[in-house]
Order: structure tokens, then sequence, then C-alpha cells
């Protein structure tokens, strides 16, 4: 079972099916839905940024109109470490109702000291930020050093380059904010969950778990979902406290988090500031990599960064030497968000090699090409449609494309070189990701006398346009179109399906799409070839048509599921099971590395133009090349890339949790003051998907937003021939850096 | 959010008689983008609101030859795209048009603008007890301030004038038609704002009482253009936004009776009187535009995070004088 040689409509541009049912508001997301006699809950929050509670009186609250039910999460005596930490949730017949509750409830703190800045944490002795035992603020997070690094790492150097890089903490900020609506049956046995989630079967186990119930009594529906990034892996505390106010008011429970709370409490990505030190010899080749550098996980634990991969993509530098301490701060902890650790490593490791070309005088495209990782002789030979075996030939195709698209060679300059106060620069940056994907993601399909096609699995749409994604597939094979194929996702009760998370959905799903529509196929002509007299082995499939090989006979569609009669078919597919992946190295071979596969390397250069005067930069086109193996959905990838370009500007240029040092409180949840480019602000986006079919289908979800950023600061220090040191690069950091007395240098 | 009561008066007069004599426990309401987000936010919970929207006065534009009457009630959108406006006050119309997006544009209001609440972060925040509230310590100014004022003026709140439109208006020596119990007052816009220093006090000097009704702005043929240091063009608040108005000054011409105001850098809008004697009486070329900007900053103290305003503050004022010159925006090249 291969991917056809001939393919109809995979790689092709196909419109989302569900995308007018999107625009219009017919397709219901979990902030949609209403049940009926449903109340509203709201969570009461830590106002301080460290603190312990020394009482808790809810009395009054309790007695508030509307109240229906209270679930107490903290008790007197805990200690809370952040400023959202959770203490307990109401409901009450109207949101209005239980904001008003919260307010009715006397809490007394005792606070305690904070840290919210990275620097002031770093200089801190002791433990601070608290927790236990191991409450130590930073902690040590990574520490390696190729052999006899300081005896050589420097010696053939014809450059080197010492500065300093850093980006702050951003959130998530999902469009659909986190939370749920939950509900149980009358017996108060069965719960049903309309989640916001990218990991539908996931949800419904952890709330089975939490209430110590069957995993069968628990169905999590997640029809459509505004935007996870990787913060939306379960029911997270809001939907426990949701489903425990459901069950104590016998009545359903809608909890989605507000704005405040959404960028509060709802996911952050981790900050990352670090000393590098590069050097080349006079050839251009780095020769070594050095990185000092820390950031803030929140008050959780582990790296900022993806440590092993700094240098990032150019991992070939004979000699590395990097530390990373973790800074541990009062305020939520990081989730996953869009390719964890990879765009703090493109930043660290992009700008710097910016800054030491500027020094050997060379085009950053020279550059790059004279440093891309080599292609891996033993992967050429073992795994030859991998990344490691290939990545030196996509990336320089995708360089010279990216090149081409951006009319590179006639508008670079020497940083800093133009007339005015109004300068333009253009910058690149590369980037990897894995993107693999694997099961158990069982998909049915059912075909009915009528012709009409179904197909079933619990996976989610985080953002694959999944739907169309399962419609090609199963309409290549089956010869229909797309729109034939009626898809349903999103529900736990269809089976297990794997979470959204490390771009693996569609290199996960569609294998497993690809086996239930041949497996159907096969079950369909099995079941009309005895009524038409003939072997399965006499039909085939043709667009719109059965074709009846023996009689030279095309039979339309419609027509030959007729021939079905009362019982239509059903056949499922799915992936081997991972014993038997290791067992069988042909199995595996053809899963995962023809079916799907994993490692995608991709190439952004940014365009800018920086008022010099006022420092507002403007992002003004960005060209994107992207590797993604086999293409299904061509428009689908393109949106994706599209999707991560405009994040990528967003965290280049304006995103920033702000928190108050006195108060440790976030000043600007919010979209007003936590800024976010609007369309007047957004680049021209262009994207190049490169297609690769040999490969299989391999996840991009993450890698097209890992480095714009980068290729932004690279583009700012092309206009202005100084470095911004810190993103977002913000006016008033341009400002600094231009008025820095030694320009670029730190 | 607590429970209010609604009315939604037909005329002025009655609009009054619904108002109290102290802010706080009614309030009025005009295109609700900013009352609504402080209830929502419990910063504000009145238990009365007084719309203005059903007021069918607040709605009008008059043009005559000596001056234009504008209805307090008029959105942000239909002053920005007004072709009279555009063309007498082209400041007026692109500060109008260029607030927030076009959303908020379409419902909020002239009258709105005026009396609209600060956005500093901690005054928005609840939890925050500043001294606009009943605490006692602006928060700012130990804290997170690189969007506050530059110029303190002596207040003890360092949040800046939202307005964008006061600035304007001050530049074109504008009136505000203010109406109480007692009748019809005009207030020179100059005198309109005021910096709250504590729970109570508002952002104007109007007592709780008044209804903004209309504004009024002579036609004296000023040259006049506005503008704003932004980072972003969708939705965004100006970092610093420079108003100018004269007579003459186009074409290499004297410009006289210079007015410089600046938002966005004050607890109320700030004139830059050291700017206007450095322009009065002068052509208007990059050179004088950028001594008259270097002078806007005279007597500016900043706070820890926001001495870049002060640069920013030169170019606003520059490039305004540029733009109301007719000289060619070297900032668009």
């Amino acid at each position: 079972m291969p991917w056809p040689q001939q393919r109809r409509l995979l790689g092709t541009k196909v419109q989302r099916l569900d995308g007018a049912d999107k625009s219009t508001g017919r397709a219901k997301y979990s902030y949609d839905i209403n049940r009926p006699r449903q109340c509203h809950a709201r969570i009461l929050r830590c106002p301080h940024a460290h603190a312990r509670i020394k009482s808790i009186d809810t009395t009054v609250a309790e007695r508030t109109p509307g109240f229906k039910s209270i679930h107490m999460v903290a008790k007197p005596g805990d200690e809370l470490y952040f400023a959202g930490a959770e203490l307990l949730g109401i409901a009450a017949d109207t949101e209005e109702h239980a904001e008003d509750a919260l307010r009715a409830i006397r809490v007394e703190y005792e606070p305690l000291p904070h840290h919210v800045k990275e620097a002031e944490a770093l200089r801190s002795k002791g433990s601070t930020v608290g927790g236990g035992a191991e409450a130590a603020n930073v902690t040590p997070a990574g520490d390696y050093s190729t052999d006899n690094f300081e005896q050589n790492a420097y010696r053939d150097a014809a450059a080197v380059h010492e500065a300093e890089y850093g980006v702050a903490i951003i959130s998530h900020q999902c469009l659909e904010t986190h939370g749920l609506v939950a509900q149980w049956d009358e017996k108060q046995e069965n719960l049903t969950v309309w989640a916001s989630t990218q990991a539908v079967p996931n949800t419904a186990q952890q709330l089975a778990q939490y209430f110590k119930i069957p995993a069968t009594r628990v169905k999590c529906i997640t029809h459509y979902m505004g935007g996870g990034f990787g913060s939306k892996f379960g029911p997270d505390i809001q939907g426990q406290i949701a489903a425990e106010l459901a069950k104590k008011a016998a009545q359903p429970v809608k909890l989605m988090l507000d704005r405040a709370e959404e960028v509060t409490v709802g996911g952050m990505r981790p900050s990352a500031y670090g000393k590098v030190k590069i050097a080349a010899n006079k050839e251009g080749l780095i020769q070594a990599f050095e990185v000092d550098c820390y950031g803030s996980p929140g008050v959780g634990r582990g790296a900022t960064v993806n440590f092993n991969l700094l240098p990032y993509v150019y991992v070939n530098v004979p000699h590395i030497k990097r530390k990373h301490q973790a800074v541990r701060l009062n305020l939520q902890t990081a989730r996953a968000m869009r390719a964890p650790g990879h765009p703090q490593n493109c930043l660290l490791t992009e700008q710097a090699i910016d800054d030491l070309a500027a020094k050997l005088n060379v085009n950053p495209i020279q550059m790059r090409l004279r440093n891309l990782p080599p292609n891996d002789q033993d992967a050429i030979k073992n795994a030859p449609t991998t990344y490691l075996a290939l990545r030196h030939t996509i990336y320089t195709q995708q360089i010279d494309l990216v090149r081409k698209m951006s009319d590179w060679d006639r508008k670079w300059h020497p940083p800093g070189q133009g007339n005015g106060p109004i300068k333009t620069g253009l910058g690149i940056a590369l980037h990897t990701w894995g993107g693999s994907g694997r099961g158990p993601n069982p998909t049915k399909i059912t075909i009915g006398a009528d012709g009409s096609v179904l197909c079933q699995s619990s996976t989610q749409d985080l953002g694959t346009a999944q739907r169309t994604v399962a419609a090609i597939i199963v309409a290549e094979i089956l010869g229909l179109d797309p729109k034939d194929i009626m898809v349903e996702v999103g529900e736990s009760q269809h089976g297990p399906s794997t979470p959204s998370g490390g771009s693996t959905t569609c290199p996960g799903t569609s294998p497993a799409i690809l086996k239930a529509a041949e497996n159907a196929r096969d079950a369909f002509f099995a079941a009309i070839a005895p009524r038409m007299n003939v072997e399965v082995a006499d039909l085939e499939i043709a667009p719109g048509h059965v074709v009846n090989k023996k009689a030279n006979q095309r039979i339309p569609w419609r027509q030959a599921c007729a021939r079905l009669g009362m019982n239509p078919v059903q056949a499922t597919g799915d992936w081997p099971t991972n014993a038997q992946l290791q067992q069988n190295k042909e199995l595996r071979d053809l899963w995962t590395t023809r079916l799907s596969n994993q490692g995608v390397g991709g190439v952004q250069i940014a365009e800018v133009r920086v008022d010099t005067e006022t420092g507002v930069v403007r992002c003004t086109n960005v060209w994107a090349v992207q590797d993604v193996g086999l293409v299904v959905n061509k428009l689908g990838c393109e949106s994706q890339a599209a999707g991560g370009v405009v994040m990528g500007v967003n965290y280049a240029l304006y995103e920033e949790c702000i928190y108050d040092k006195n108060s440790g409180r976030l000043v600007n949840p919010d979209m007003e003051f936590y800024k976010l480019a609007g369309i007047r602000d957004m680049p021209q986006i262009h994207v190049h998907m490169m297609d690769m079919p040999e490969r299989g289908v391999i996840g991009i979800g993450e890698p097209p937003t890992i480095s714009t950023a980068a290729a932004v600061g690279n583009a700012i220090f092309n206009a202005i021939g100084v470095r911004v040191p810190f993103a977002p690069f913000t006016p008033e950091r341009v400002l600094a850096a231009l008025a820095r007395p030694q320009g670029g240098a730190r | 959010m607590k429970n209010f009561s609604y009315y939604r008066p037909a005329t002025v007069e009655q609009a009054v008689s619904l108002l109290e004599n102290r802010f706080g426990n009614t309030e009025l309401l005009g295109g609700g983008t900013d009352l609504h987000d402080l209830q929502k936010e419990y910063v504000s919970q009145p238990a009365r609101v007084v719309s203005l929207g059903g007021i069918a006065q607040l709605q009008t534009v008059q043009v005559a030859e000596k001056s234009v009457t504008i209805g307090a009630g008029r959105t942000l959108a239909s002053i920005s795209e007004h072709p009279q406006l555009r063309q007498l006050f082209p400041a007026l119309a692109t500060a109008a048009g260029e607030i927030a997006g076009p959303q908020l544009r379409n419902m909020a209001t002239l009258g709105g603008n005026l009396c609209q609440r600060n956005r500093c972060w901690y005054f928005r925040d609840e939890h925050s007890n500043c001294l606009l509230k009943s605490g006692s310590t602006c928060f700012a100014l130990d804290g997170e301030n690189k969007y506050h004022s530059v110029f303190t003026q002596g207040s003890r709140c360092v949040a800046v004038t939202p307005s964008t439109i006061g600035p304007v208006l001050i530049a074109l020596g504008a009136s505000v038609e203010v109406q109480n119990a007692a009748g019809k007052r005009l207030v020179e816009i100059g005198r309109f704002f005021k910096a709250p220093n504590a729970n109570g006090e508002r952002e104007h000097a109007l007592a709780s009482n008044d209804v903004v009704v209309a504004v009024q702005i002579p036609v004296q043929g000023l040259t006049n253009a506005h503008y704003e240091v932004r980072q972003k063009l969708s939705s965004d608040w100006p970092i610093v936004q420079a108003a100018v108005s004269f007579q003459g000054g186009r074409n290499g011409e004297k410009a006289t009776d210079v007015k410089i105001v600046l938002g966005q850098v004050a607890p109320v809008p700030h004139v830059a009187q050291a700017a206007m004697r450095a322009i009065e009486n002068q052509s208007i070329t990059e050179q004088t535009a950028a001594a008259a900007g270097q002078a806007a900053t005279q007597g500016a103290k900043p706070l820890s995070q926001n001495a870049y305003k002060l640069k920013l503050i030169e170019v606003a004022v520059k490039r305004a004088l540029l733009l109301a010159s007719g000289a060619r925006p070297y900032w668009l090249a």
C-alpha cells in the first residue's frame, strides 16, 4: 500500500471542506456550545505572585443570587506560586452571577517573596520562588562541551563574534480560550465534555482517571477548535473544576477562561537569553559555537531551549560548548508551544551567524551554504528518504529557491547601507523539525448503497484542515471528489487517536486513512464482485466509476454502490502496532519512511522597513520554502506555513508578557498591550512547498513558525547595521540599539 | 458584574436629570467601548447607566461660516469620513480615523473619546488598588511605565491622557458645549482636561452631572495636521502623538499663531510652548521642524522606562509640522 504513483488529488490545492461552516459560524466550537439548563462557572485565582492562604470564607458567596455549586482546589495553609493560581470554582446560573459570587469570597493571604524577572531571580540566592525541597530559583539544565574546547575552539579563527541575544516570555493567546462544557447524565455516571483540546481521547481519559470511573463513561467532543499551539493536551484544572461543579450542581456547566485568564494561565513559551561566542576560519567555516544561556519555564522546571540542538541546524560545527540554566519565576509553568525550544535556538544561532558573517564580510546566504550540515553517509545507506540523508540537498535547493523568490541578489546590501532615515533590509534563517506520525489512529470508512462515503476517527483539527486531508485521501483511492466524502472527527467515541502535538497529526492519520480507504475499496469490491459475476481482480477504480475490466465496462460510482443492496460496507485502517513495527523491518520501512517520514528543513527570508527615527519596524515580505515530504493538500500546507509566519512575525516584533516586579502580576493580560499584529501589520507572505512524495507524509504544523523571528531579526540588522539583541524588536529597543556608541559591537 | 438600571433618554435634559452629584453610581454611556470594559473588569460598577445613544441632537454636524459644531454622539468613523471635516480639519479626521480599529471607531463617540478613562494597566487591573481607586500609590512609578508620562506636570498619577482627539481640538482652538441642570455653557478645550489624582476624580474637569453635548471648532483657515508614532498600524494606541495648527506656513510662507499639542506623553494633553515659540514666524523646513521637535521635549522628566519617548516627541512634532506644511512625507518613501 504505498501512496499512489499517479496522484489525481494528492498534492493539489483543495479548499477546506468546512471553510464555509467556519466563516459563517455554522461550525460550533466548544465556546459556542450551550446545553439546556447549563450554568456558568468562574475560577477564583490568587492575586499574589507567591502567597500562603491563611483563610477562605465562602459563606457569603454561597448565598449570592444564582449560586449553584462550589468546588475547592486549595485550602488554608497551602502555598500558591503565581498570580492566577486556582483556589476554587463557582457555578451560578449566569456568568455574571458567578463573577459576583467569586467576589463575595473572603480570602486572607500571607504574601511571600517572589520573582517575576529572569535577571533578578538569576542574581538572587536561596529559594524565593518556592515549591518544596527542590525550590532553588536557578537550576542547571545542561552543560556540554566537545573535547578540549578551550585549546582548539578559537585556534584557526579569522573572526570571532561575541554578543547577547534573547527573547521574552510570550503567551499562546489561543483565540478560543481554554475550557469546556461538562454534562453528566441523569444518573451522574456518564460524563460528556465539549472541550477545546488538541487531544480528544486523552482529554476523556484524563477525566475518567480524575473521577476514577471507567474510560468508557467519559466522552469528549471537539468538532472544531480555535487554537492550541501545544497548550491544550487535556482538560486541565479548569476542566476538572467544570466537571466537578456540574456534578455537584447536577446541571451542565460551561467554563471557558476569559482573555485575562487565557494570557495569565493558558500557557506560555519560555524565554531564552544567552551570551553567544562564535568563530569562523578564513574560509568562513564556523569553527566554534559557545553559548551560555538561561530562560524561565515559569514556576515549573525544565530547559527553555532545545539544548542538544545548539547550534541550531548547523550541527557540524567542530567545537561546541553550551550551558543552560532554568530560571524559575513566580508565574505559570511553560507549556509546549509550536516547536518547543526551536524558535529560541534559531534566534540564538542564526542571529549570531549573521553578525559573524558581517565581520567576515560574507553574504549571509554564502555563509549558510558554506556551513550547511552534510548529508549523513550512514543515513544515505540505511534510510535514504530521511532528513539526515537529505538535509544538505534539501537546504541547498531551498536556499536557491527562496533566494530567487525574494530577489535576494538584487536587493541585499551590506548591513546598514542605504540613505535616509527609512532603511530596508533582508534577513535569512533556517529551521528543522521532526514531524513524524504514529498510531493508533484507527479510521473507519463506510460505503453506502446510495454511494455515500463516511470517514470517521477521533482525531482533531488543530490546524491541518483535517476533514479535508481525510477527504482527499479517501477520494483519491475511491475515485471520488473530496466533497463526496463526509468526514467526522473530534469524538472520543470513535476510538483512540494520537494527540496533535509535535506536528504529528497529518503523518499519523494519513497512512491510517489510506489503509482504511484501501480496505474499504477492497471490501466494496468483494461485496459487489459476486453480484456482478466477476472476480475482485477484475474490478478497479477510475474517477467517478468502477471499471469492470473483464467486460470493459465503466459503471458510475452510485450504480456500482447500488449493488451493495441492504448492507453498507465498513472497513477500518490503522497503523501496525509498535511491536509489529519494531519486529518487521519491511513494515517499519513502509510505514515510517515511505508512507510517512520525519525530519524537515525550511528556509525563510524576511524583508523589513525600519524607521530609524522612531524605531518602528514593519515586516513587509516573508518568503518561506518548506519541505513537507508528500504534500496531501497543497492549499492546507501553504496555509499552515502562512499561519506559522504570522506567529513568527508577532514573536519577532510584538509579543511579550510583561510582569510587574512589585506585584508579580502580568500587566498586559489582554490583546491591547499584549500586542498582536493586525492585518495592516502583516507582511506579504509567499510560501513555496517542496513536494517530495517519495518521502511520505511529514507534519509541518510547527516548522514554518520557527525561523521567522530570526529572519526578521537578521533583516533588521541588515537594514540598520546594528543588532537589536532582544526580541520583541520594539521601537524602544531599536532606538536603544541605534543609540549604542559602537554600533553593533557589544 | 453588578446589575445596573439602564436608561435611554431622548433628550439631553432628560439625561441631565438622571445624573448624580458624584461619579461612580451613575455613569454616562456613549459607544460603550470604555465603560462596558470597565464594568466587566470590575473597575467601575455603576448602579445606573444612562445611554446617550437615543438623543438625536447629539448626532448632528453643523458646518457654519465661522464654526463647525459636531454632536458628541457622532462616531469616530463618521467624523473621519465626513467630507467637510476632512477638508477643514485634516488633523481631526486623521486622528479619528486612526483610533483603534474599524469595529471600535464604528461604536466609539466623540464625547466618549474626550471623557474616557485612562489606559494605565495598573488602573485597569481590578487587583491593583492604585491612587485613582482607594489606594495611595501610583504603581507605575516604580513599575512598568514604558507607556506612561514623560511630563508628569506634578501629577501623582502618571497615566497618559488616552484621548487622541483632545490634543487635536486644543490645537484647533475648540470649545466643548456642556449642559447641566443650570443650562448650557462653553468650556474652552484647553481647560477641559484635568489630571486625576484620587478616587472619584476623572480625566476631565467636568462635574458628574454635566453632559458633553457637542464640540465647536472655529473656522479660521488654520493649517493643521496630526501625526502619531505607533508600533502597529492595526488597532494600537499611539506611543506619542503631535497635533499642530498655524496660519500660513505652506509653500515656504512663515507660520504664525502656531500651536503644538502632544498626546500620550502627560496626564493631560501637553501644550509644547517651547516648540511653539521655536517655530513661530518661521517657514517650515526639515531644519526648523526638527528644531521645534527638540524644543518640544523641554521640561520632560522621563520615568525609568520611557526616556525613548523623548526621541519620539521630536519626531512626531517634526513630522506633524512637515505634514501640515504640505511637504512630502519623507518617512513614507
